[in-house]
């Protein structure tokens, strides 16, 4: 088991120097000068040159990968360009904002989305299944962008329960928590429900249930156990999506995380900027993906990584 | 006796009439401000774009400010007097303190520009106030300012709130950290400053002059133009900027709410190259100017939250005038057709105008989002021209990409969408970067490839004199041959507007977009 997390931990090491390489020729190969775009239209050509000397990018492409990698092996993820801040200082000042955001949603996601999924499945095709079944389809197609605003006009403007957006309070994360959450609701609440059928139909549930075992336990604690491998693969693929989905929601909710800092690095082409949240997010990717993979072997005791 | 008594008690009354609104003047409480992104930083020196100048403009003060009217007035410097083309002596003001409680003198004036012209990179607004050379220290409370050539604008770049004086000790002290904590002489101190979150600024105490009246502003981030003005209705912010235009009717009509306008420095326009036939020929391009009809933009698309412009810079710039555009080119589609005509341009079968086998096509480019509905209003254009049987074939890309192409040394299209600031809000900075032919890119901002030596030599004489009335005289000189050669459509002229809660007192909108100063601001309620 160690051996298996040391060995995916070491693979990760290629895939963010690929990762970062793609990011770096992306901009490069995308038309707009990081530096013509800081200055404005109001630099000269002397300035924007001065500063390109400054910062290094008068350098070949292939130098300056190298020179990152190098810096990053010593734990330095450089300077923003535009910011001329350490690009640590930049992620750790938003990235706890992101965690918190996508944690809050993620648990919204697999309580509501289970629950329902449960239910649905006991009595699939009843009202409860038909109901939640529009719900989830309402939930995956509407734009995240829109239901936010939705949100902000219902329970900030007219029932002001609720501020419309920043940071401080446990309110300040409800509204942007349940709007991040609401496509994986629905993305959980259907894989729970298939799941479940699937294994309900199973022969030892039958057994389960012939021996006078009380339908409660029977759900939850034979068929759910065994339904779980596809619902967490789900919810880990979600915890991804979540990550990524928030630059939205952090826009509408003016919630200060990672996905406006990126959003903010491709416009002004910051490519150092980007690299440093771009590795975050692949880092995370492949945590996450190594938790999940891991979390495997305790739900089914068959599955083993030796 | 009894009279007497009376005429005592008139008085009285009269007194308190005449000194109540002074009276009223509360002091105490926060002043929360919405606006659509946070600062690069707080240093001018990294940060040249509004977002930064908004929080820094209450921080730093620089020698001379820009009153309401757009004069020069006194801020850091008591008095200047001009000893030569090259050279401005300031007289400063004693008895000002940093918020750190180093000394304001003529060493922290030294120390400022040197780090902004001698540091590696150069501060980013160094090229935007012009080739200073050096300060030199007189004495604790006199310096002069020398520049390398004659340079006209100097005054107002000692006006501009890049220059604001920083104090020596907080620099060397903190590093690269000054950027994010800026250590000024402004009525307000810095506080605090959560990324993408807020920005909280506190009275300074020790102000040398009239004290702020707020106990604190802040500066929340909302990015989402709608969230902010929801934000607003609710209480939760007193006071917006940027605000969506079609917002602004309503609030103007609700007694909630107080609209504060100023005339912006910004024309945005469309600008011509002057390179690429058939635009080399000026009645193609006086044909496009009778073609659009601003009038229907301003009206239509902007809805009330920008005005016509008058000259190719903003009525608050020194050296404008107004250069009769309504008279030259009053919107006639005639008067357009009857130009084309003249130039060899007739209608086809397809209505689109033709010389020969040629078809009149003509390429732009613009960016959407950049300036206030810049892509609505290129869309209009493409549709006006059409109306006259020019074909317009529009193409949109990401502001960094058209931007790139614009001030490539060859331009491929024929029009591009842009917007000017007036930085400095004086002419120079217009008319000598713009329109001089030296300016032709890839060595500055002459997108329009617009090539008369007798506007270089104006533009050029009015740079090298300190006289206002003789550079007034050269400028209008110039614009006057700009408005005959046509070198861009300019569409509108940017308004300043802030929306706050009524109780929001004492906040007057500056031309300078720039210059947001709350240090008079003070809430009712």
């Amino acid at each position: 088991m160690i051996n298996f997390i040391i060995k995916r931990l070491l693979l990760t090491i290629p895939t963010i120097f690929g990762v970062i390489f793609i990011v770096m020729l992306t901009i490069e190969l995308v038309p707009g000068d990081p530096v013509e775009l800081m200055l404005g239209e109001h630099a000269t050509k002397e300035a924007v040159e001065d500063v390109r000397a400054a910062l290094g990018l008068d350098k070949p492409l292939l130098t300056r990968y190298l020179m990152y990698l190098k810096n990053l092996t010593k734990g330095d993820m450089g300077r923003s360009i535009r910011e001329n801040r350490l690009v640590s200082k930049e992620i750790s000042d938003v990235w706890p904002a992101t965690l918190k955001l996508t944690m809050a949603a993620m648990i919204i996601a697999i309580l509501v989305g289970v629950t329902s999924g449960i239910f649905s499945a006991i009595k699939p095709n009843s009202y409860f299944d038909g109901t939640n079944r529009i719900i989830s389809l309402f939930g995956l197609s509407m734009p995240v962008f829109w239901v936010g605003l939705v949100m902000i006009v219902v329970f900030a403007y007219w029932l002001r329960l609720l501020p419309i957006g920043g940071t401080g309070s446990f309110k300040h994360i409800v509204l942007p928590a349940v709007t991040l959450s609401l496509p994986s609701i629905a993305m959980i609440s259907r894989m729970t429900r298939s799941s479940l059928l699937e294994v309900l139909k199973e022969d030892y549930v039958r057994t389960a249930r012939a021996k006078g075992v009380s339908e409660k336990v029977v759900i939850l604690k034979h068929a759910l156990k065994n339904a779980l491998i596809p619902i967490v693969t789900m919810s880990g693929l979600q915890l991804g999506q979540l990550m990524g989905g928030a630059i939205l929601t952090e826009t509408v909710f003016a919630w200060p995380g990672l996905g406006r800092l990126m959003v903010r690095a491709i416009f002004a082409r910051d490519y150092i900027l980007l690299q440093g949240t771009v590795l975050v997010f692949a880092l995370a990717f492949v945590l996450i993906n190594l938790i999940v993979d891991i979390s495997y072997s305790f739900l089914d005791p068959r599955v083993s990584y030796k | 006796m009894k009279k007497t008594f009376l005429i005592f008690i008139l008085i009285l009354a009269m007194a308190v009439m005449v000194s109540s609104p002074v009276m009223a003047q509360k002091k105490g409480g926060t002043l929360t401000i919405g606006r659509p992104t946070d600062p690069v930083a707080l240093d001018p020196a990294l940060e040249t774009t509004a977002p930064g100048a908004w929080v820094y403009f209450n921080i730093l003060e620089p020698l001379l400010i820009l009153d309401h009217n757009m004069n020069i007035t006194s801020k850091l410097a008591t008095s200047y007097k001009v000893l030569s083309p090259e050279k401005v002596r300031f007289k400063l003001r004693k008895n000002v303190k940093f918020h750190d409680g180093t000394p304001f003198n003529g060493e922290a004036v030294k120390f400022t520009f040197e780090k902004a012209y001698k540091s590696q990179p150069q501060a980013r607004w160094a090229s935007l106030a012009g080739p200073i050379d050096r300060v030199d220290v007189i004495d604790d409370y006199t310096v002069d300012v020398i520049t390398k050539e004659p340079y006209g604008p100097i005054l107002r770049s000692m006006a501009m709130c890049y220059t604001g004086i920083l104090s020596p000790t907080a620099v060397k002290k903190m590093g690269p950290d000054f950027a994010r904590s800026p250590v000024g002489t402004g009525p307000f101190k810095f506080k605090e400053w959560k990324t993408n979150d807020h920005i909280t600024l506190v009275r300074n105490e020790d102000y040398w002059g009239k004290k702020a009246l707020l106990d604190q502003v802040v500066f929340r981030v909302i990015p989402e133009e709608g969230a902010r003005t929801i934000a607003l209705k609710t209480g939760e912010v007193d006071f917006i900027i940027h605000v969506a235009p079609t917002e602004i009717a309503n609030f103007e009509k609700d007694k909630n709410f107080v609209v504060h306008k100023a005339t912006g420095l910004q024309v945005f326009h469309i600008g011509l190259n002057l390179s690429k036939p058939p635009l080399d020929d000026v009645r193609v391009r006086r044909a496009l100017a009778h073609a659009v009809n601003i009038d229907y933009i301003l009206k239509h698309i902007m809805e009330g939250s920008a005005t016509k412009p008058l000259s190719y810079v903003s009525p608050g710039v020194f050296g404008f005038k107004d250069m009769n555009l309504d008279k030259l080119y009053p919107y006639d589609k005639g008067k357009a057709l009857a130009l084309l005509a003249e130039a060899g341009w007739k209608p086809g079968p397809d209505k689109i105008l033709r010389k020969g086998e040629e078809k009149l096509t003509l390429t732009h480019i613009a960016a959407r989002g950049r300036y206030m509905k810049d892509g609505e209003v290129t869309e209009a254009v493409q549709a006006m021209l059409k109306e006259i049987g020019v074909d317009v074939n529009l193409q949109f890309g990401e502001w960094g990409s058209v931007f790139t192409q614009i001030r490539s040394p060859k331009l491929d299209h024929h029009m591009f969408t842009l917007a000017w600031i007036t930085t400095n809000a004086d002419g120079d900075y217009s008319f000598y970067n713009l329109f001089h032919s030296k300016g032709i890119p890839p060595t500055s901002w002459n997108s329009y490839r617009y090539n008369n030596p007798k506007v270089d030599k104006l533009v050029e004489e009015a740079r090298a004199t300190l006289d206002p009335k003789k550079r007034a005289k050269l400028y209008g000189e110039a614009q006057d041959l700009l408005a005959k050669d046509v070198v861009m459509l300019p569409i509108y002229n940017s308004n300043m507007i802030y929306v706050s809660r009524n109780y929001v007192k004492g906040f007057k909108a500056h031309s300078v977009e720039y210059n947001l100063g709350f240090a008079e601001t003070w809430l009712d309620k």
